[in-house]
């Protein structure tokens, strides 16, 4: 947390990237929504939420620049000589980093319910709970490569590639009956990836699917599939972290 | 005119050392493009883009500009780093003036973001069609006064601040402004209905009517596409913001790369 505070220009950045996509991108595009759509009239509200967790993915990756700064200023080799096991350690980042994600996300959330409402708190809640599974996820997926590639450039050009096709490739800007319209690939993409079920679940939790044809195994199919994610991170980010850094440190 | 070919030639020689970057930036545009503006074809209103068929074909000349703005921007970041780490001192020790220091650097961010935009509007012709010769040459000075507009914005801002987070904010902030309050992602009369409808302030729509980049990306689409109609205002609009940064930009730096 105190580490994420330090990026205070970072963070207004990204608050007037959320601006600017509500304010701007948001409310043109709602209108450039064809009218015979079902998702017309609420366009905004599906954009604004989606929004939201592009946010929260993007602030959930943050951790693994961290990753770069602890080891240039040798703060990396001090952690791992402390008595904490590895799984505690990456574990402890991966929850650490979402759980900050979410206290920068969180008035943004707020903002963004004002916009859209809810009806049903109890499915807002579980919505809810289940975004900190992606955003614990995200960040030990951040970890992961961070500590894979322990380049800081590639890093950095990698998750600028990877975060324009997962964002894309997933149900954050337009639902999967459209992406199933356009090409059976993307769907499939989509189906599979986490943004799709943070943001399906957010919608859901807000209500905003009583317009739109859902998967009617929803929410649970997304739960679940947020679950798999956070558990394969966690794993494969405790076995890269030992293998990459243990009997040498970073370098 | 020599000198300003060395420092042109030192830009681009550190402009191809970022090629992995360069790789993950044309990779982000072309998802822009074949991604998004693929699906967004399914939900666009067809009474909004009835001229151009789809929301594909509008999108590619805004995509070109997206790749421009980037490319052109990056020189700005160089020279902020320049100022940081001291690297200018050495800069000011060639038997090169100021002036063309000033201008070489100007002109190397400007002629980056053509070298980087070259495969995107080649994409962009590719399928929406080429245009005639006279059109084509039009289209390449209109990117160029727009790219070197674009560089003198990035070196005046990155000579403004030592501080690189507030150089990073600083240009988020200019990224989104223009890029949002333009014609690249939708169409400027829809921008244009919205004021008169009250929902959008009326400085919006002014600025979008004036933005450089709405200015690039409508003369690409008026020759291309035939919509919206080539107007003079659009040059206008690309020179003045050409001169105005490029001779910020000039005076700019070389007054701040010589303070103590």
């Amino acid at each position: 947390m105190r580490l994420f505070l330090q990026y205070k220009f970072l963070i207004i950045l990204r608050a007037i990237w959320f601006a600017a996509q509500i304010a701007f991108f948001g409310i043109i595009a709602s209108r450039m929504i064809d009218p015979k759509l079902p998702l017309a009239d609420i366009y905004f509200e599906y954009y604004v939420a989606g929004v939201v967790i592009m946010m929260l993915y993007s602030t959930s990756v943050f951790i693994g620049y961290d990753i770069f700064e602890e080891a240039e200023h040798g703060v990396f080799e001090y952690l791992l000589s402390l008595p904490v096991s590895r799984r505690e350690l990456v574990l402890g980042r991966s929850i650490g980093g979402g759980i900050r994600s979410f206290v920068f996300v969180g008035p943004l959330i707020v903002i963004a319910l004002f916009v859209i409402g809810f009806t049903n708190p109890l499915n807002f809640l579980i919505a809810f709970l289940a975004l900190f599974l992606f955003a614990f996820g995200v960040s030990g997926m951040s970890i992961t490569i961070a500590v894979a590639i322990k380049s800081p450039d590639r890093f950095d050009i990698l998750m600028g590639a990877f975060n324009a096709f997962i964002v894309r490739l997933s149900t954050a800007m337009y639902p999967q009956a459209i992406l199933q319209k356009t090409s059976q690939a993307y769907a499939a993409l989509a189906q599979f990836n986490p943004i799709t079920f943070a943001s399906d679940l957010f919608r859901w939790g807000t209500g905003i699917e009583q317009y739109l044809t859902m998967d009617p195994t929803m929410p649970l199919a997304a739960i679940i599939g947020l679950v798999i994610f956070f558990f394969t991170f966690t794993f494969i980010g405790v076995t890269i972290y030992e293998k990459r850094l243990e009997g040498g440190g970073w370098q | 005119m020599k000198a300003i070919l060395h420092v042109i030639e030192h830009d681009f020689r550190n402009f191809f050392r970022y090629k992995w970057w360069l790789i993950g930036l044309i990779s982000m545009n072309l998802t822009d493009l074949f991604i998004m503006a693929l699906v967004y074809n399914q939900m666009i209103n067809p009474n909004l883009i009835e001229n151009i068929r789809d929301y594909f074909r509008f999108f590619a000349p805004g995509v070109t500009i997206i790749g421009l703005f980037a490319s052109a921007y990056m020189i700005g970041r160089e020279i902020n780093m320049e100022v940081r780490r001291q690297i200018h001192y050495y800069m000011l020790s060639l038997p090169i003036t100021r002036l063309e220091l000033a201008v070489g650097r100007l002109l190397a961010g400007g002629l980056r973001g053509m070298v980087y935009m070259s495969p995107l509007l080649l994409t962009t012709f590719l399928f929406l069609g080429f245009p005639s010769l006279p059109h084509f040459l039009v289209i390449l000075g209109a990117l160029f006064l727009l790219a070197t507009g674009i560089s003198g914005l990035s070196i005046a801002m990155a000579v403004s601040t030592t501080s690189l987070e507030k150089f990073v904010t600083a240009r988020g902030l200019v990224y989104y402004v223009l890029f949002f309050c333009s014609s690249i992602f939708y169409p400027l009369s829809l921008i244009q209905d919205l004021g008169r409808e009250g929902v959008m302030p009326q400085p919006i729509v002014v600025l979008a009517e004036f933005n450089p980049l709405s200015s690039g990306a409508d003369l690409i689409r008026s020759f291309l596409l035939g919509t919206p109609p080539f107007t003079f205002n659009m040059i206008r609009n690309l020179i003045v913001f050409s001169t105005i940064f490029a001779t910020t930009a000039t005076f700019a730096y070389m007054k701040i790369i010589q303070r103590k």
